[in-house]
């Protein structure tokens, strides 16, 4: 994880409220997070049952990680979804196959807009969003095939029609170079900050 | 060779980070995170769990919503655990508070002898005796100080249904497992044999006893039964082996039982 995080305060924070056993703080995770969490198991998972299920996994292991947040390390949404990617990709794992490739409905609603002022407010998000902007038209396309819709590198190479050595070294690369940005970034807030 | 082995690293560690990964790049991924210590299995999870939510926020197309009958069903869940929880701390209070009484502490002791006796004629009929195990079971958890309780982990996707834990205590050197979504054995051709991992203690597994799995669906509890003193025990695992198990196994590892959830696993 990058080093130097801008650190916000723990007792602002849900998991600390459910680390803390605090009442009615799994409901505000559920609030706060619902609709990002369902919207990352609809991309990995092909049915309705099995994304119930994973979500309902997920959160269960949201809240018994509370403990473990740090905000020093990453955000709390970060934080949130690290758990519920790994949880997916793990699911994902058991099942052992690919959603189908259906069309998603385009729909806007009040929710919607609230899950992404969520991440508007993620100053970590933008400088990824900014990163993710400088590249190549492929390789976004690459990266959010492979990250964001949840298809596995052979199954990129196929639709994309690029061969799998090249799809997975763009991959690779394109992920070093945000990380790169994303911790020159967080150096220079605390360099900044340090002055 | 070295930079090839760091590329082929670095391409396994974004498998991780993005798509289900095979046993057989995961060992591969384990052997080589041992020659580069400077990395960690989760390497990229961070920065793609950052680019997903910033392709989330860029996406014009969708808004999935949680619907509420989910929401209601995660909240229940949660309830459920939490009282589960909230009442297995009260009766190890119940218990503790018990035992600072000379009284109870007394008619406790009876009690057991009493229960003892009835164990010991239980021990003559297995149909007896496996109907005691969850109770058996229940007293080993309120009564050990230095009980472990670790959740099983399916290695095969054979057994990815397989679901429970083990508890064991190393002082009473008694523990038992509770499973339910395992394949129906047949005993005259194969057993399950539990296996435990002592390292400190044994270069190899000891044996914990063979089992048979006779109903599906629900439930089972099986006691450990150790060949050996047991020190420390770091984690349990099963096998498929021969009628009657074997002293060193050569077969695959089916479920672990370790005290960290394993990189590998198709349970969930």
């Amino acid at each position: 994880m990058a080093k130097g995080k801008k650190i916000k305060k723990i007792e602002d924070s849900i998991l600390f409220s459910l680390a803390r056993e605090e009442t009615g703080a799994f409901e505000k995770l559920v609030d706060q997070y619902g609709n990002l969490i369902w919207s990352i198991a609809r991309r990995y998972l092909s049915n309705q049952t099995e994304a119930e299920d994973a979500v309902q996994e997920v959160f269960i292991a949201i809240w018994k990680s509370a403990g473990r947040f740090d905000p020093t390390k990453a955000s709390e949404v970060t934080f949130v979804s690290m758990i519920a990617r790994r949880r997916l990709i793990d699911h994902l794992r058991k099942i052992y196959r690919h959603k189908n490739l259906e069309p998603i409905d385009d729909c806007f609603d009040d929710d919607a807009l609230e899950t992404k002022s969520i991440l508007d407010k993620s100053a970590d998000v933008q400088i990824i969003s900014e990163a993710i902007n400088q590249f190549a038209e492929e390789d976004k396309e690459l990266l959010s095939l492979s990250i964001y819709q949840g298809y596995s590198h052979s199954e990129i190479s196929k639709l994309m029609n690029i061969p799998l050595g090249t799809v997975k070294t763009k991959i690779r690369r394109n992920l070093i170079k945000l990380r790169e940005t994303f911790d020159q970034d967080q150096n220079t807030v605390v360099s900044i900050h340090n002055a | 060779m070295r930079s090839l082995d760091k590329e082929l690293l670095l391409d396994l560690l974004v498998v991780q980070s993005t798509q289900p990964m095979s046993d057989d790049e995961n060992i591969e991924l384990q052997r080589l995170l041992k020659e580069y210590p400077e990395y960690n299995n989760y390497e990229f999870d961070e920065i793609a769990s950052l680019a997903h939510m910033s392709y989330h926020l860029n996406d014009k197309r969708i808004h999935d919503k949680l619907p509420s009958d989910i929401k209601s069903k995660i909240l229940n869940s949660q309830k459920k655990i939490d009282s589960l929880s909230f009442y297995k701390i009260k009766i190890n209070d119940f218990m503790r508070s018990l035992f600072y009484k000379p009284a109870y502490a007394w008619a406790i002791t009876v009690l057991l002898t009493i229960g003892l006796s009835f164990s010991m004629i239980e021990f003559k009929n297995y149909e007896n005796n496996f109907k005691y195990l969850p109770l058996k079971r229940g007293v080993l958890q309120l009564t050990s100080n230095d009980l472990i309780e670790y959740p099983w982990y399916s290695k095969e996707s054979d057994f990815a249904l397989a679901k429970g834990d083990i508890v064991w205590s190393n002082k009473s050197q008694k523990g038992f497992i509770k499973i339910s979504g395992m394949p129906i054995n047949d005993p005259l051709q194969k057993q399950y044999q539990i296996w435990i991992i002592d390292p400190i203690k044994y270069k190899q597994p000891v044996d914990g006893g063979v089992f048979n799995i006779k109903i599906v669906g629900k439930d089972i509890i099986i006691p450990i039964n150790p060949k050996l003193p047991i020190s420390n025990a770091k984690g349990f695992a099963i096998t498929i082996e021969q009628p009657g198990g074997v002293v060193v196994s050569s077969q695959n590892l089916i479920l672990t039982a370790p005290e960290v959830r394993p990189e590998s696993t198709f349970t969930l």
